[in-house]
């Protein structure tokens, strides 16, 4: 065992310091979220009195963070699944399959990764205005797939042109069709990828705020990032709610994190380090 | 095998349901985007074709070329500060050996939480009579008003914006550096520490060249992140105090969906496009690489 | 055979979501279902489920008894965005063609921008009938909800903005209450001599702090209509004096006020770490509910050197489009019955607009003074930010306030910039 350093030392109390920086807020909010509105005001720093988890319980059933929480998941584990299919289908398609303009479709979908939401947003929201799709949980999954495809493909193609061509051929002599080749062998072995980008869409699109503000206004339709403005009135906030809605919005990707916090890490490493 | 590979049926199988959406919900409205740049365009009433009018109010409008300002502002300083204390925190974590996990992902942690969330919270701890200027005055320390202050040419309330932005997301940058540098192989270090370089030598001459690459792809990353970034700034200020912290997707969505001037949303929408487009263009040209990543 | 099957899955994938969406998309604008239930839309701006707003609370009744006494005829379904989304919300869903029945708007410039693509129905046939119109206080009531001289929108209450005081701390400073402008000042020094913050205020909600500047520029004779057409010119020195006064009573404000919302402002009032409070009588509920004790303290004025008072209604208007008026007729008589009257007056604080009548005792202490002060008013006005042509020139006539509050423009810039946007945008 060598000793440790002084700059290590050093080191370490700056990582403290940030890592005080980085709970602090998050300690904050929890702390207030068991207050009243009063005590809000007068000790927005103490320690709770009483603490109260009637916040909590009227947020999540008055304030329909429960349906919110739901259609969140609803919408976001959709996506992930349609994501992860047509995503890797379509890596496949460009990593493997041979055709002429392979490589300029995947130019294509790359240049997806270069357009802001906010540029489709009007004639998306005109669009889909003319065929019900706003105001439906639909009308997110499809932009939210959309978006999600282009990192989908980008780390799929990486994957499945990793793969030893040996894999394919053995697997063709025995007779097994394109279909079969992909769905048996190479997706199963592109399984971290998928993983990763699963991951990152799905926290991605749970925390996407803009085209669920335009497009939905039905209140049993709204998804958590939404719903946490409800607590703002017209003449008043509810700020000891509006607080507990934010941990409600935030616990789940804090679990989910805390989960896969390794895979995400590791997931990201993979597919960005071969690129 | 060629034959199946060839199969043109599979082909159309495979790439088709990507091949459609992306087309639907992607290509055909931007061109419909950049076709509504160019309209009186407003929710109520149809469009109607204007030529270039549009784009002469772009460059009349105050508070768009204050929006261009923050948002330029907002990138420079992105790119600038995530390049710099990602690779700091990079370095820091990739030379400690305990807890370098728990730190990692303490870092990593607010880039997978909601920003519409975040922005809410950051929006009490600056706001004068709750946050943070409460904990100051008990150390008798008179806290600016961190989210209204207007004086100076980049205001207070843009850098405090900016550094939550920076502690948001500079989790990933520094992600995307550790993955490089702990992709570098170990003998090269234990080479040069042979021939007799530091620490901070080595950190020099191999690991700056060796994550060059990488540079260029969290640039791109954050460049177009700080373009298009909106949750954050919505949820705290709103764009106010009198328009001097909007960005362009704040007025964006101001204009388009608080006012509804779709025609003029969408010029402003295309003027964003084009400036990611060059942004991205300009980082992957200076920083050369063969391919760059996510 | 296999392979076909999954092509099949696949490529239908898309379109599987797509008939999802439509079929469920087809039910919600379905507005009469199969047992006969007229389904009507009520649009609101504030969650009727989150809210502590009374008012809010009120029309939470109202709604409930309506779909309860009206069950197997019509139904109305909520629909509510938070106030700063709304009107964003409301043109998406008239854009959309899916315009709500029953939608609440602020009389003016809102009200116009429905009012003219015929978007609002008119009401003056409804009202008319059963004697309905009669049971308001009287026609004055409908003023602002005049258009070419139709009604467009029913009045469900009325809010004045007074100035709230603080009994205890006006008597230990020995003010009495001010009448003009220079005593307002007078007033503010002594308590401020007296150790108390003579005013809060917020002008981190924008409208809050234009609010004042309005009371100002009306007292200064700030003509809008004139300004509107062309024949008055926001340089003529009436706006600069209003917003010099502005910057003046700044100094009376607390140190927070820059960054305070409306909340925030109002607390301070109520917790009595200030004076005065400016503000609409809807803060008579948030006051109360928030430090009941308070009730007995708190007085209320009109602002000093103002003959006019600035009232604010909230009112519903009706889809042209419905396919259910006589639906949306029945909820809106809801809205203006008694029982909805009642507490609007007893519980919410607010102005009834019928000739209901009220217990007075039941009603919060300040809702008679504010009575008051709305009686000896010579008239009143709307809210400056509402009563421009346009709601962005609204939104630009509250920054620019601000802007002058926070010194980032002096009243000369201000009244310049004012006129630069009026013949840009307005004229």
């Amino acid at each position: 065992m060598k000793k440790t350093s002084p700059i290590t030392i050093i080191i370490y109390i700056f990582l403290v310091f940030m890592a005080v920086l980085y709970l602090a807020p998050l300690f904050w909010v929890f702390n207030v979220s068991f207050k009243t509105n009063a005590e809000i005001f007068t000790a927005p720093f103490a320690l709770p009195k009483a603490p109260t988890i009637d916040n909590f319980t009227f947020a999540w059933t008055a304030g329909k963070l429960g349906i919110a929480t739901l259609n969140s998941f609803l919408v976001c584990v959709i996506t992930l699944i349609l994501s992860m299919v047509i995503g890797s289908m379509a890596a496949f398609g460009i990593a493997r399959l041979r055709w002429k303009l392979a490589k300029l479709s995947l130019t294509y979908f790359l240049l997806g990764m270069m357009i802001p939401v906010h540029c489709v947003l009007i004639p998306l929201f005109t669009r889909f205005a003319k065929v019900s799709l706003t105001n439906s949980l639909v009308g997110l999954v499809l932009p939210y797939l959309t978006f999600a495809l282009p990192i989908t493909i980008f780390i799929m193609v990486g994957f499945f042109e990793s793969m030893p061509n040996e894999l394919i051929e053995s697997a063709c002599i025995d007779g097994a069709t394109i279909y079969q080749i992909f769905f048996k062998v190479c997706l199963p072995l592109g399984k971290t990828g998928l993983f990763v980008t699963g991951l990152m869409t799905f926290i991605a699109n749970w925390n996407e705020l803009l085209l669920a503000m335009v497009f939905i206004s039905d209140d049993l339709k709204k998804t958590l990032p939404v719903s946490l403005s409800k607590f703002v009135g017209p003449y008043n906030t509810n700020y000891s709610q509006m607080f507990a809605a934010i941990i409600i919005a935030i616990i789940p990707t804090i679990i989910v994190y805390c989960a896969f916090s390794n895979q995400i890490v590791d997931g990201l490493t993979a597919g960005a380090v071969k690129g | 095998m060629d034959k199946l590979l060839r199969n043109k049926k599979a082909i159309f199988v495979f790439m088709a349901p990507a091949f459609i959406l992306f087309t639907f919900i992607l290509f055909i409205p931007i061109c419909q985007s950049v076709y509504y740049s160019f309209c009186d365009y407003n929710a109520l009433t149809p469009a109607k074709f204007i030529g270039l009018e549009n784009y002469k109010t772009l460059l009349s409008d105050k508070v768009l070329i204050i929006a261009l300002k923050n948002s330029i502002f907002f990138l420079i300083f992105s790119c600038v500060t995530q390049l710099i204390m990602g690779l700091f925190l990079a370095a820091l974590l990739t030379n400690i050996d305990k807890g370098r996990n728990l730190f990692k992902n303490i870092i990593y942690l607010p880039c997978v939480l909601s920003s519409a969330a975040l922005g809410l919270l950051w929006m009490f701890i600056f706001s004068p009579k709750l946050g943070i200027n409460q904990l100051l005055i008990k150390f008798g320390i008179e806290g600016p008003l961190w989210l209204m202050d207007t004086s100076g040419y980049i205001i207070l309330p843009m850098w405090v914006i900016a550094f939550v932005a920076l502690w948001q997301y500079v989790g990933q940058s520094m992600m995307l550096y550790m993955a490089q540098i702990s992709g570098i192989s170990k003998s090269l270090y234990e080479a040069s520490y042979i021939d007799g370089c530091n620490k901070a030598k080595s950190f020099r001459y191999i690991t700056l060249p060796l994550i060059r690459p990488m540079v260029a792809t969290a640039m791109s990353l954050n460049a177009i992140g700080s373009l298009k970034f909106f949750d954050l700034i919505f949820n705290m200020t709103e764009g106010g105090p009198n328009h001097k912290t909007e960005v362009l997707a704040t007025h964006l969505y101001q204009q388009g969906f608080k006012y509804f001037k779709y025609g003029y949303a969408s010029a402003i929408g295309v003027l964003l496009l084009i400036l990611c487009l060059l942004v991205t263009a300009f980082i992957n040209k200076v920083i050369k690489t063969e391919q760059y990543e996510m | 055979m296999k392979k076909k099957i999954l092509a099949t899955l696949l490529s239908t994938i898309m379109a599987a979501s797509l008939f999802v969406g439509c079929g469920s998309s087809s039910s919600s604008s379905d507005s009469a279902s199969a047992d006969g239930v007229e389904e009507i839309t009520w649009m609101f701006w504030d969650d009727l489920n989150a809210t502590e707003d009374l008012i809010s609370l009120g029309y939470k009744d109202v709604i409930d008894r309506f779909n309860a006494d009206y069950e197997g005829q019509y139904h109305v379904n909520v629909v509510t965005t938070n106030l700063e989304e709304y009107y964003a919300k409301l043109n998406a869903l008239v854009a959309a063609g899916e315009t709500p029945d029953v939608f609440i708007v602020s009389p003016g410039p809102n009200l116009t921008d429905y009012v003219e693509p015929g978007v609002a129905a008119p009401l003056d046939d409804y009202l008319g009938q059963d004697g309905w119109k009669d049971t308001f206080t009287s026609d004055a009531v409908f003023t602002q909800q005049t258009y070419d001289g139709k009604i467009y929108a029913v009045p469900l209450n009325t809010a004045a903005a007074c100035c709230f005081y603080n009994t205890e701390m006006f008597e230990k400073a020995g003010v009495d209450i001010p009448t003009n402008y220079d005593d307002f000042i007078k007033a503010c020094d002594k308590l401020q001599s007296a150790g108390y913050t003579p005013i809060t205020i917020s002008a981190g909600t924008a409208w809050c702090l234009s609010m004042v500047a309005g009371y100002l520029c009306d007292c200064e004779g700030v003509d809008l209509p004139a300004l509107a057409d062309g024949s008055a010119s926001w340089e003529d020195g009436k706006l600069e004096s209003a917003a010099t006064k502005l910057v003046e009573l700044s100094k009376y404000f607390q140190p927070t006020a820059a960054g305070d919302t409306n909340d925030v402002a109002t607390a301070n009032f109520y917790n009595e770490e200030a004076a005065i409070l400016i503000q609409g009588s809807w803060a008579i509920a948030q006051i109360n509910g928030n430090n009941p004790d308070f009730e007995s303290k708190c007085g209320v004025f009109q602002f000093p050197g103002e003959d006019k008072i600035i009232a604010k209604s909230d009112s519903l208007a009706m889809s042209s489009s419905t396919k259910h008026p006589e639906a949306c007729v029945a909820l809106m008589k809801y809205f203006t019955d008694d029982t909805a009257q009642k507490y609007t007056a007893e519980v919410g604080g607010k102005i009834p607009v019928t000739k209901v009548e009220y217990d007075a005792s039941k009603a919060p202490a300040q809702l008679a003074y504010v009575m008051d002060v709305f009686g000896n008013a010579k008239g009143t006005f709307g809210f400056y930010n509402e009563s421009m042509p346009t709601t962005e020139t609204g939104s630009h006539f509250d920054d620019t306030m601000v802007a002058v509050f926070l010194g980032d423009m002096t009243p000369a810039d201000a009244a310049k910039d004012m006129e630069e946007y009026y013949a840009a945008n307005c004229r």
